[in-house]
């Protein structure tokens, strides 16, 4: 499995008053494969714009990303991401099925071969019995299950996640955040994860980036994710990783209100 | 359920024919504003005698054709304008401009330009249609959503899947609404064009009937009107629900810039 690198990326963007904003300066880091990398920080801090970059979305002003060798200079299926606004993210004139199979369509997978893929992934995430419901009648939690489903389906190497949970109830979003859990050691991918959810980083992470606030965003320390199993917030080295965390992100905070 | 709104349609209705009855007989001269009941004799009249068909067919007919070549040109250009920026900077000043210049103003031009025949009635009916399906077309195919084109990136869609896999079935409500809103006009400006030079179709009918002082057919003529107009935007809406209800389900509410 190939690593995700980034090698000294910065991004500025245009000022609408004219001028430029830097939102990440010089970040080097590298994502293992297989691993469930999670970045961490304050809205704002640029966590987006560094997911975009390696979906190819977004090339960076200075420096690159890349997998192992190969620049990533545009989105390809290797890389698929899962939005947090999946209600956009999602086809809504194709019906469940029809969503978990556009990508290995794309591909020109045979009829077989679909459907081997679509009745393995919806299976998964236990949408069986919705193959052929539409989008809008589903829930945003079964929405999402879908979009995970059709990012497995078409076998990416690297699922790139934008705060995929947020928008979600807490129930459905606890729910959601276990079985994901499962589907990633059942599949093995690599994850660049998404989150400003202390918990849920730590819930879910192999690797923990923690992010400086932005603007000139930077990681400030990458920690290695390795709990007693279950993680659970009554675990003693649960509850101290989470405080050690806290800690971090309240003086980035205190940080950005100072300036 | 369905009886309720049937009885609610029918009393609306009693109640507008209610009025516009009592309103000649009291407010207006009836030889003026014809009361209902002779408006539906003199219906009658024409149905029978044919002069009625033969004026809808006249209309009809150059609805279709104008409506038709309204809508290729404004769904190309509305896609046009959609996907590229330059072209919505060129295009869209004179185009605003344009909107507001009724089809009613255009009809002596279009005389000129293409002679008292069926050219300028064409011609008046496509500039009525082209602008709504240009407008709308262009929102359309311009507002896909860019998380729904970059999903599809994602899974491996080159250009071409995304302009007729994303892009098109995305767009296809503002279209639809684009092209609902166009036959209305297309009837205001067939209307137009052929109450200034005609010798056939319900606006020639109406203006005729004015020369020739016969209200009752006049009124007749208007009638007849809101009665094409109420039944084409069924058909075409009936029509357009079934082929499409695929695409419509993205929207809720109405939409469409008129």
């Amino acid at each position: 499995m190939r690593n995700l690198k980034f090698d000294n990326v910065t991004m500025q963007f245009p000022r609408a008053e004219g001028g430029t904003v830097e939102v990440l300066r010089d970040i080097t880091m590298e994502v293992e494969g297989g691993s469930f990398f999670t970045l961490l920080g304050p809205s704002g801090c640029g966590k987006s714009t560094l997911l975009n970059i390696a979906a190819g979305f977004e090339k960076p002003t200075q420096g690159s990303a890349s997998l192992d060798a190969e620049t990533i200079d545009r989105p390809g299926p290797d890389r698929t991401v899962i939005f947090q606004d999946v209600g956009n993210a999602l086809f809504p004139w194709l019906n469940v099925w029809e969503n978990v199979e556009f990508g290995l369509k794309m591909a020109k997978a045979s009829a077989a071969l679909r459907k081997e893929r679509c009745d393995k992934y919806l299976e998964l995430v236990g949408l069986s019995e919705d193959r052929g419901k539409f989008p809008f009648e589903l829930s945003g939690g079964m929405k999402q299950r879908v979009q995970i489903a059709r990012a497995l389906a078409n076998d990416p190497e690297i699922l790139l996640m934008d705060e995929p949970f947020a928008a979600l109830d807490a129930i459905t979003k606890r729910y959601l955040q276990t079985e994901f859990r499962k589907i990633w050691k059942d599949t093995g991918k690599t994850i660049l994860y998404i989150t400003h959810d202390i918990f849920e980083a730590l819930l879910l992470s192999t690797h923990l980036a923690v992010m400086s606030t932005g603007p000139n965003a930077t990681i400030r320390e990458i920690f290695k994710i390795d709990l007693q199993e279950p993680r659970l917030t009554s675990n003693r080295d649960f509850a101290a990783m989470h405080s050690t965390i806290e800690g971090i992100i309240d003086e980035e905070v205190q940080k950005s209100r100072a300036s | 359920m369905k009886y309720q709104r049937l009885s609610i349609l029918a009393l609306s209705a009693a109640a507008f024919i209610g009025v516009w009855w009592i309103s000649t007989y009291v407010y207006f001269n009836p030889k003026i504003v014809v009361p209902p009941n002779l408006v539906a004799e003199t219906l009658w009249e024409i149905t029978r005698n044919g002069e009625l068909f033969e004026h809808v067919w006249a209309s009809a007919r150059r609805v279709v054709v104008g409506y038709v070549i309204g809508a290729v040109f404004g769904i190309g250009l509305g896609t046009i304008i959609g996907l590229y920026r330059i072209a919505e900077e060129l295009l869209e000043p004179p185009l605003q401009f344009v909107r507001n210049i009724t089809p009613v103003a255009i009809v002596p031009l279009a005389i000129n330009l293409f002679g008292l025949d069926e050219g300028s009635k064409y011609a008046v009916i496509v500039y009525s249609t082209i602008i709504p399906i240009i407008f709308n077309t262009a929102g359309g195919v311009g507002g896909t959503p860019q998380i729904r084109i970059r999903a599809a990136m994602c899974l491996g869609a080159g250009q071409a899947d995304i302009f007729f896999r994303i892009v098109v079935p995305s767009a296809w409500p503002f279209i639809v609404t684009g092209l609902r809103i166009a036959l209305g006009f297309a009837f205001m400006g067939v209307v137009a064009a052929e109450m200034i030079a005609a010798d056939e179709g319900v606006g020639f009918m109406i203006m005729q009937s004015r020369n020739m002082f016969l209200p009752a057919q006049m009124f007749a003529g208007i009638f007849l009107l809101g009665m094409i107009g109420v039944g084409t935007d069924r058909l075409i809406r009936f029509a357009l629900d079934r082929l499409m209800s695929r695409y419509m389900m993205t929207l809720n509410s109405d939409v469409g810039v008129t």
